[in-house]
């Protein structure tokens, strides 16, 4: 029997709720000093069956708690073998789980994405350049000064592409400003993919999110908007201490956003 | 117990496929077995080549625009990536590996390629 782990809770008691977990097992709570861990049991033969469907089911697990609690969501598949093994995981980072939990207390994380038109914005950048090609030709008419001309040209179009990103991010960023505590913006995930964001928002300022993505929704163009959430903080977990190699933990960081976990 | 989160998008599609464009170019792990036991290092091996050669070619491009190299230098800068790519392709072909496949997640920074 292995112990799967769901998350990191500001609560050190059992849980008044009956929450099933992976395989259908019951979620319970194991303490350690003021916080604690919330694990199912998992059959070996459970684990063996276990792919990505399960991510679902990890995810409805945290749900249930971020109702009562500030979690700390646990990467989709993080198992030990034994309650003593986990103790020793959770004494080696007790001290960033509570910085955390305090950092996190009341608030959700809100994820926004957007795609933009980016081959063709690309496309009207790579025209502009070739109606202005005399000023980015070099000198000289080697193939080693041709060459380098293609790659200037091709430099020049990738800057000014990123330039236009910036710009679009921080035209969409401001809408949120007012209302986020903290934020990861990565952009460019895809040519098309223009900001894929994680804000972290205080819980009653939700509302005032959704309506600021609504305005932002709302403004002609043709960008396409995707609010999600409220997840549990996935990706505003700070850790001061390395990674540590448990047992049974996976080598990496044991946070990760499980929708990017591959099985 | 069902799940609660808010989904909002009038464009469900396009994400699905941007995000799975984006995964697409996360890195895989090396496979290396007995069997094709060159292939994975040799991806390993051109995959930082790649990066080195990209860091170069941005780096030299930074000069060019600055317009801090003399003709002479531009010339045999050019010269030399344009053997270091040729010699890259050259490499990719006897391993059978495509430039997709010689990819790097550079955290914060981004995909290599």
């Amino acid at each position: 029997m292995k112990i799967y782990i769901y998350g990191i809770i500001d609560f050190n008691d059992n849980l008044n709720n009956s929450i099933k977990g992976l395989g259908d097992r019951y979620v319970y709570n194991i303490p350690y000093q003021d916080i604690g861990v919330v694990v199912s049991n998992l059959p070996e033969q459970v684990l063996g069956k276990i792919d990505s469907d399960y991510v679902i089911e990890h995810e409805k697990v945290l749900e249930s708690l971020m109702e009562g609690f500030s979690v700390l969501p646990m990467r989709f598949l993080t198992v030990f073998d034994t309650k003593e093994n986990l103790i020793s995981m959770v004494r080696y980072y007790y001290n960033d789980f509570k910085n955390n939990l305090d950092r996190l207390y009341g608030k959700v994380e809100l994820g926004v994405k957007v795609i933009w038109p980016g081959e063709s914005i690309r496309e009207n950048i790579i025209n502009l350049y070739a109606g202005n090609s005399q000023k980015i030709r070099i000198s000289g008419n080697s193939q080693a000064m041709d060459y380098v001309t293609d790659k200037f040209q091709e430099y020049k179009t990738d800057k000014a592409f990123e330039e236009e990103a910036n710009s679009r991010i921080k035209d969409i960023d401001r809408f949120f400003n007012n209302f986020v505590v903290e934020k990861r913006l990565e952009k460019l995930k895809s040519q098309n993919l223009l900001l894929n964001a994680s804000y972290l928002v205080e819980k009653e300022k939700q509302e005032d999110f959704k309506e600021a993505f609504e305005h932002l929704r709302n403004v002609p163009g043709n960008f396409k908007y995707l609010l999600s959430g409220p997840w549990p903080p996935y990706n505003f977990v700070l850790l001061s201490k390395k990674s540590h190699t448990f047992n049974n933990l996976d080598k990496t960081d044991i946070f990760d956003r499980i929708l990017n976990t591959k099985t | 117990m069902s799940l609660n989160k808010i989904v909002e998008t009038d464009s469900p599609a396009n994400f699905i496929e941007e995000m799975e464009k984006a995964q697409s170019i996360l890195p895989e792990k090396i496979d290396a077995n007995p069997k094709n036991v060159e292939k994975g290092l040799a991806k390993l091996v051109l995959t930082l080549v790649e990066l080195i050669r990209k860091l170069l070619e941005k780096q030299a491009m930074r000069r060019v625009d600055a317009n801090s190299l003399s003709d002479e230098e531009v010339e045999r800068i050019g010269e030399t990536l344009m053997k270091l790519e040729n010699k890259m392709k050259e490499l990719k072909g006897v391993f059978g590996l495509k430039d997709e496949e010689l990819n790097l997640n550079l955290g914060p920074l981004g995909d290599l390629m």
